[in-house]
Order: structure tokens, then C-alpha cells, then sequence
């Protein structure tokens, strides 16, 4: 029976508990049938969810994987109004994706004790990377970023997820008259001068650090002594790929900005649909399953799992949220499946990385009609 | 890169290219009956264990057969084309001549296309400049080089020139536009519209065709009988399976005319069992993950959007059929997504068209209601109706159009001596015929 009560006091020990120690099996088993709970509360609360559901070629109630659940692909959060499975007034925040520039945003709907938990999911991972103690917090974006309380962008709402780790949180960039995107240096130099012996934590999106961090430095020959920083960046790689930027060149040109060694910048996957779960590189460049998410990368040809050292599309799982249906999504990314287990990092459970959001095809035929005519047919006897 | 294909990397390339086939299109003429006796070899030189599995070549085999192309030629160009002469029209005489260089832009998910497209413009005794698709090569190569086998004279050959480049090269692309006499176009809006706007020349004479879709429909008489449904069913699979339902004759919707005694739920059953089938004979080897991607957002969307709607789909991406309700075509998925709406009247469903409809895929009953059906869908832009499970045949025309005609000029000559040309039977003085300026 669906009981979201039930439901949210078995997702607690998943948190609670340390993120990488359970092994595939234990993990499947611990998430499987949570899984299934979730999408009987999911079914109960919504029609539509009960239609697509109840249209899924396995009758979920029986499967004994994960990967024979019904999936959501993350285009169906474009919807208006977003997916849920709260009433209106539950509703504490909406979280808006980064689109590109004319997309339709993705957005979910969060009440108090779903961002509560997404708060707790960011806070168990980031924690096994970086340690657990509070520092200074630079944020290479503007104030005006973190500002507004229904709608968060992502950029946003990645901020506020490592907020707990702060002492102190200063941006520096602020907009000119024109809205663009500029580095405070004054301000920075400022900021690093005072906190040059201390293990800063820097967070920013990955094309909003380079192109307004460390490409001013470096035009402006300025280098910053923190050796000590920690550089955690999201967001994707599509506008750096226009300018060639690799993940190698990029943590290079960030260490030199901030005087600080290349592994100390991590790079990390996550997105709005799946808020709560973030997938940092470990020092392997492996990005690893914590205890109450899972990944599952799937054969575009058979939508069957891949095996060790193939590619496909990536669907990522969470129990974390019950106001929106994102228990288990299709995302449009590609990733490689790296071992099951066994990470010379020490982690444990399913490591992957990610490899580039999936190609458009270069056409789709004679039969592509991307718009109606604009000059349709008159009437005709 | 191939030998019949080449990789070019400069304009230069191209336009000597283009050069060398123009010398050879306008200075030795080609015999229609001579091209149609190689395409005969051809087609038998067609299967392979390499060539079977290039989606398409069965029907290939079947265009370049004689008796499917004569009846085409003499339709366009008249009977005359076979003799190579002129034929006389009143006082004048009219032959067909080719325009010169006709560049193909085949669309990129057809794998006969290239070829296809290519056979049209030989026809009219053209040279090609054929852009194959990247993705295309190897299957046109191994088509390209069974005509090699039976054209060892490079009869065409020598009017052929495959080059492929990145579609992204757009010096290559005008390149290839600044030197044709003729253009013909295939593919979808992004790639035809992109096409179309290159510096053609101002006589590069351009034949396009699609982006189109394409709809099936059949009235409660046809899908209502249990004895016939199911090899309807078949034929709907099968025109739904062809080219991945990316080409523009594929049905993307089906809209089913309902009646008060007709149970939709057995018509589906009987579908999704031709389409299980289909699916077992024709698997997908491949799939782009974007067009997965689509596929489930198809199925989850419909689902979402109005709880009225059905959906039966497999677990993978092979096959999906939605049912719904409605009058309005919905935007199309591909890749085997097939949808079924019902409706109270297929001639509702028809007012709507947009001139976006090419192929009406049709099953009904009554020939009388199949003939007022065709002839308002012809009213409202459909350019081919046909039965169901035939909405792939190619032939001629094509989107409303001839497809060897276009390609050639049509030259009249008034003989400037009144005792040129045959003699004349008594009886059929001139004076009477003569207009201004002839």
C-alpha cells in the first residue's frame, strides 16, 4: 500500500546513511521495493501517472528490477503546469532547468519535505568529497541569482544546495546596466587575500566560471593564491564545446586562476529533475551511485541496461522526492557504464561517466515537418 | 573513402567536377533504350549478401526494371524518346534534351535515395553530381558499385559523380549550387530549406520534394470486419515499418471512422499483434539516441496529457501505438510511433489539411465515399492516394510531380524550308497552322 508516511520514514536511513558503502546487489534490494511504493503513491495521487503506469508493458507490482520500472523522460517536467503530486498550497518552490536560449525550462515542484530532503541528499554527497566542516563560500554568480522565493533557476538552486556548508557566503560577479555578467575584482582579490590559508569552497556554473572568472584573470594576468580551495562546477559543457574548452584544459585554466593543484576543482553532474542527487567525479574521474539514488545507462536500441564499457542514454533514479513524479527518469544524456563495483577511490556500487548530451540527428527525413505551412489552404469547393 | 565516392574538401574540386560532366551531358547523347537495357542489368546484379541488408534495395530491383520505367518515360516524354528523334507536333518538331549537371541533395535517411534520385535525372540523358549523405556512404557504395559490374564502358559512370562532404561545409554546399543546371531535392525542413537557398544560378532549374507526411485512414465497414482486419493491420505495419516511418509517404497517423457497433480495442489488439510480427521479421539494427528519446516522450507525454488516451507500446523503442480521439493531425514521432484516432467522419478529418499531406493511405468500403474522399484530399494538397500497404511505391509523379520531365528541355524546331521533314499528306496545307513568329 502506498503510505507516505511509510514511505518517508524508509527513505531516512538511506540518507542518513554513508552514501557509497553498499554494493550493487544491497543497493538494488534497498531501492527496489521503495521504488515501487513510490510509484503506487505516485499512481494514487495522480490520473496521469496512473495512465502512463497502467500502459507500461511490465506491471510494475511484480518486476524484481529496477530497470523494468515505468520511466519518466525529463521532457514531460516542460509541461505546464509542472508535474505533481501535491495540492497548490503544499507547494513551497518551483525549480526552473538552465535551458538554451528559446527551450521551454523543465520544472518540479518541491514542498517542505521534499526540498528538506534534497537539502540532506546534496549535503551527504558533497560531504564524502569535500569533509564535513563549514567554510568560506565564494559563488562565481550574482546575488541576484539566489534572489526570489517561488521560482529558483538552477543555477540557483545549485547554490543553495552547498549552502550548508558555508560560513559566509560572498558572490563575485554582479550585473552591469545591460545585464551581463561582471567579475568584481576588487572584490575578489579582497576576498582572497583574507581568506588565502583557508579551504575556501568555490561553486559556480561550469561556462559562468570561465567565462567570467578565470578568462578575466588570465586577460587581466591576474592569479589568485587559495591554494587551498575546493572548485565544485555544474551545468554541462555545451557552450565550452563551441570554444574548446575540454575538461582538462578547463581544470587547468581554473587551477591557475585560483593557484591551487587541478584536482582540487571537481566537476559534477546533476539537474534539475533530479534535484537531491549530484554526481561528483572522484579523483578516478568516475562518478559513483549514492545509497538512495541509482543509474542505470541504457541501450538506445533495446532500452535493456549495458554492459561494463558501453554507452547509452542515462536514467537516473532518486526515492528523495514525493511532491513530483521523478522517482525515475530518462534523461537525453550519453554516459559510459565504467564497473560495477570497485573503485580504486574506494567507493562502492555503480561508477559511470558522463560523456555529452545526445547528438541531434543530422535530419530526420523527407517526412520531418517542423512547422504547419504558412500559407494553409483556403477553403475549396 | 570509397572509390565511387569521393570525400571532396574544396570548391575547386567540385567545379571541375562539374565541368568534365557537363562536357560529357551535352556533347554525347544518351539512349534512353540503352539506359534502361543497363538498369535492367543492374537490377539483376542487385542482390548480395552486402546489398540485402541496405533497407529499400528489393524495391530498387524493382524501379530499374524495364517495365517500370518504360511506361514512366513514355508518360513524361512522350513514345518518340525511344527513337531518339523528334517528333513532330503540327509544323514543328519537339525532342526532349537534358538540362545538363543536375545535383541530387538526397535526404539523409533513405539508403536508396542517392541512387533513386540520381536514375531520374540519367533518364533524361543528365549528368549527376550526387552529395550522399554522410551516413549513406557505404550502402551507396555498395549499390554504385554493382552498376559498375554491368557498366564496364562507363556508359553512366561517366555521368556520375558521388561526393560527400560534412553538411555543415557551406562553401561546398554552394559550390555544388553555383554549378548545376538542375536541382533535385529531398528531405526534411531544416535540410530542404537550407537547400533551396543556396546560389543556384538563374536558370538551375529545381525540383523539390518533401518535407511531407503522410496519413493512413480506413472507414468502420473495412476495420470493423473481422475477416479482413487483420491483413489491413499487416499492410499498416508494413507501410509503418518502411524506412523507420522518417520517409514522407509514412503514415504518422491513422485515423479510424467510427461506427455505433465498431470495438476499437479488437482492431488494436489485431495491430499491435502486425506490428509485434512485422517487428520480428524487419528488427531494427540501429536507432539514434534522439530519436529514443523522442519515442518515449511520445508515449509518456500521450499518456500524461489526457487520461482518455491509450497507449500500447514495447519495452524497448521497437514499436508504439497511441489511441486517441481527435480531427487534428498530431505532430509526428517516427520511428515506428504510429497514432490511431477515432472519428465520427474521414471527411472532417480531410477539411483540415493543411497541403502538408502527401500520401492518403486509404481503406474503405464503398468505391463511390473512396472516390469523393480522394478527390476532396486531392482538393485539399494530397498529391498520392493509394491503398494501404502501398504508401511507399514510388513512381512517377512524385509529390505532385513528374520526376523525369523536369530535368530536361524540351526543344521545338519549325523547320525553316516548308519541304523539310517528312512528306506530308495530302491535304494538310500549312497556311492554316502558321502563328506569329513561327
Amino acid at each position: 500500500m502506498s503510505n507516505l508516511p511509510d514511505i518517508e520514514e524508509r527513505i531516512r536511513p538511506l540518507l542518513a546513511s554513508e552514501p557509497y558503502q553498499l554494493n550493487v546487489d544491497e543497493h538494488q534490494s534497498a531501492l527496489l521495493a521503495l521504488l515501487k511504493d513510490e510509484l503506487a503513491y505516485a499512481c494514487d495521487r495522480s490520473a496521469s501517472i496512473r495512465n502512463y503506469v497502467e500502459r507500461w508493458p511490465i506491471d510494475y507490482r511484480t518486476s524484481s528490477r529496477i530497470a523494468d520500472l515505468p520511466f519518466l523522460p525529463v521532457g514531460v517536467f516542460k509541461s505546464d503546469p509542472p508535474l505533481a503530486l501535491v495540492d497548490r498550497s503544499e507547494i513551497t518552490r518551483t525549480l526552473a532547468s538552465s535551458s538554451t536560449t528559446g527551450q521551454v525550462p523543465s520544472r518540479v515542484v518541491l514542498d517542505a519535505a521534499t526540498a528538506k530532503r534534497m537539502t540532506k541528499g546534496v549535503m551527504t554527497i558533497i560531504r564524502d568529497f569535500i569533509g564535513p566542516t563549514r567554510r568560506p563560500y565564494l559563488v562565481v554568480d550574482t546575488a541576484a541569482t539566489l534572489a526570489g522565493s517561488g521560482e529558483l533557476g538552477a543555477r540557483g538552486a545549485a547554490i543553495q544546495g552547498l549552502r550548508s556548508f558555508a560560513t559566509e557566503l560572498v558572490c563575485c560577479l554582479r550585473s552591469d546596466p545591460g545585464g551581463n555578467l561582471q567579475l568584481d575584482v576588487e572584490r575578489l582579490l579582497e576576498y582572497a587575500t583574507k581568506w588565502k590559508d583557508a579551504e575556501v569552497l568555490v561553486y559556480g556554473f561550469t561556462y559562468v566560471i570561465w567565462n567570467h572568472l578565470v578568462k578575466p584573470l588570465k586577460n587581466d594576468g591576474v592569479a589568485l593564491n587559495l591554494p587551498n580551495v575546493r572548485v565544485l562546477h555544474s551545468g554541462g559543457w555545451k557552450r565550452l564545446q563551441q570554444q574548446a574548452v575540454t575538461k582538462e584544459v578547463f581544470a587547468g585554466g581554473v587551477a591557475a586562476a585560483f593557484g591551487c593543484s587541478p584536482n582540487r576543482v571537481i566537476d559534477f553532474y546533476g539537474m534539475v529533475e533530479n534535484v537531491g542527487v549530484v554526481y561528483p567525479d572522484c579523483e578516478q574521474g568516475n562518478k559513483h551511485v549514492p545509497a538512495f539514488a541509482n543509474v542505470i545507462i541504457r541501450d538506445e536500441l533495446t532500452l535493456e541496461p549495458v554492459t561494463i564499457g558501453q554507452r547509452g542514454l542515462v536514467q537516473v533514479c532518486s526515492v528523495l522526492p514525493t511532491s513530483f513524479p521523478g522517482f525515475l527518469l530518462l534523461t537525453e544524456d550519453i554516459a559510459e557504464l565504467i564497473h560495477h563495483d570497485g573503485c580504486p577511490c574506494g567507493r562502492r556500487g555503480t561508477a559511470f561517466r558522463f560523456v555529452s548530451r545526445a547528438p541531434k540527428a543530422e535530419v530526420r527525413g523527407c517526412g520531418n515537418i517542423e512547422t504547419l505551412r504558412a500559407h494553409p489552404f483556403v477553403n475549396v469547393a | 573513402m570509397s572509390d565511387l565516392i569521393q570525400a571532396v574538401i574544396s570548391p575547386e574540386e567540385i567545379a571541375q567536377a562539374a565541368i568534365r560532366l557537363r562536357d560529357v551531358a551535352l556533347n554525347k547523347d544518351l539512349s534512353p533504350r540503352a539506359v534502361l537495357e543497363l538498369f535492367e542489368r543492374w537490377a539483376a546484379a542487385l542482390p548480395g549478401i552486402d546489398t540485402q541488408l541496405i533497407p529499400g534495395t528489393a524495391f530498387l530491383r524493382l524501379w530499374l526494371r524495364r517495365g517500370t520505367l518504360e511506361p514512366i518515360l513514355q508518360r513524361e516524354l512522350g513514345q518518340a524518346v525511344f527513337n531518339c528523334g523528334w517528333r513532330e507536333e503540327g509544323q514543328a518538331k519537339l525532342r526532349a534534351f537534358p538540362v545538363g549537371v543536375v545535383g541530387h541533395w538526397p535526404a539523409g535517411n533513405i539508403e536508396i535515395q542517392p541512387v533513386l534520385s540520381l536514375t531520374c535525372s540519367l533518364l533524361g540523358g543528365n549528368a549527376s553530381l550526387v552529395r550522399v549523405p554522410t551516413d549513406l556512404v557505404e550502402s551507396t557504395q555498395l549499390l554504385m558499385a554493382r552498376l559498375r559490374d554491368v557498366d564496364p564502358t562507363a556508359m553512366l559512370l561517366e555521368r556520375i559523380k558521388l561526393v560527400t562532404f560534412d553538411h555543415t561545409r557551406e562553401d561546398l554546399q554552394m559550390a555544388m549550387a553555383r554549378n548545376v543546371d538542375g536541382a533535385m531535392i529531398w528531405g526534411g525542413y531544416e535540410a530542404v530549406s537550407h537547400v533551396r537557398a543556396l546560389p543556384f544560378p538563374h536558370w538551375t532549374r529545381l525540383a523539390v520534394f518533401g518535407p511531407r507526411l503522410s496519413v493512413a485512414a480506413m472507414d468502420a465497414e473495412i476495420w470493423n470486419k473481422p475477416s479482413e482486419r487483420f491483413s489491413w493491420c499487416r499492410r499498416i505495419a508494413r507501410d509503418v515499418w518502411q524506412f523507420d516511418q522518417q520517409a514522407c509517404s509514412s503514415p504518422q497517423v491513422l485515423f479510424l471512422e467510427r461506427d455505433s457497433c465498431g470495438e476499437v480495442n479488437s482492431f488494436v489488439d489485431e495491430l499491435r499483434q502486425a506490428f509485434q510480427e512485422e517487428n520480428q521479421a524487419h528488427p531494427r539494427r540501429e536507432i539514434h539516441p534522439s530519436l529514443t528519446s523522442a519515442i518515449c516522450f511520445a508515449r509518456a507525454s500521450w499518456l500524461l496529457d489526457n487520461v482518455a488516451n491509450k497507449a500500447w507500446f514495447s519495452q524497448s523503442p521497437d514499436w508504439t501505438i497511441l489511441l486517441g480521439e481527435g480531427t487534428n493531425i498530431p505532430k509526428p514521432t517516427q520511428g515506428r510511433t504510429l497514432t490511431v484516432l477515432l472519428v465520427d467522419d474521414l471527411f472532417q478529418v480531410i477539411s483540415k489539411f493543411d497541403g502538408a499531406v502527401q500520401t492518403l493511405g486509404l481503406a474503405i468500403g464503398s468505391a463511390q465515399k473512396e472516390e469523393a474522399l480522394a478527390h476532396a484530399a486531392a482538393r485539399r494538397g494530397v498529391d498520392r492516394i493509394v491503398k494501404l500497404g502501398r504508401m511507399h511505391v514510388f513512381a512517377s509523379p512524385w509529390d505532385g510531380m513528374d520526376l523525369i520531365r523536369p530535368m530536361v528541355r524540351v526543344v521545338r524546331h519549325v523547320p525553316s524550308q516548308d519541304n523539310a521533314g517528312a512528306p506530308r499528306p495530302p491535304g494538310t496545307g500549312r497556311e492554316g497552322h502558321r502563328k506569329t513568329g513561327e
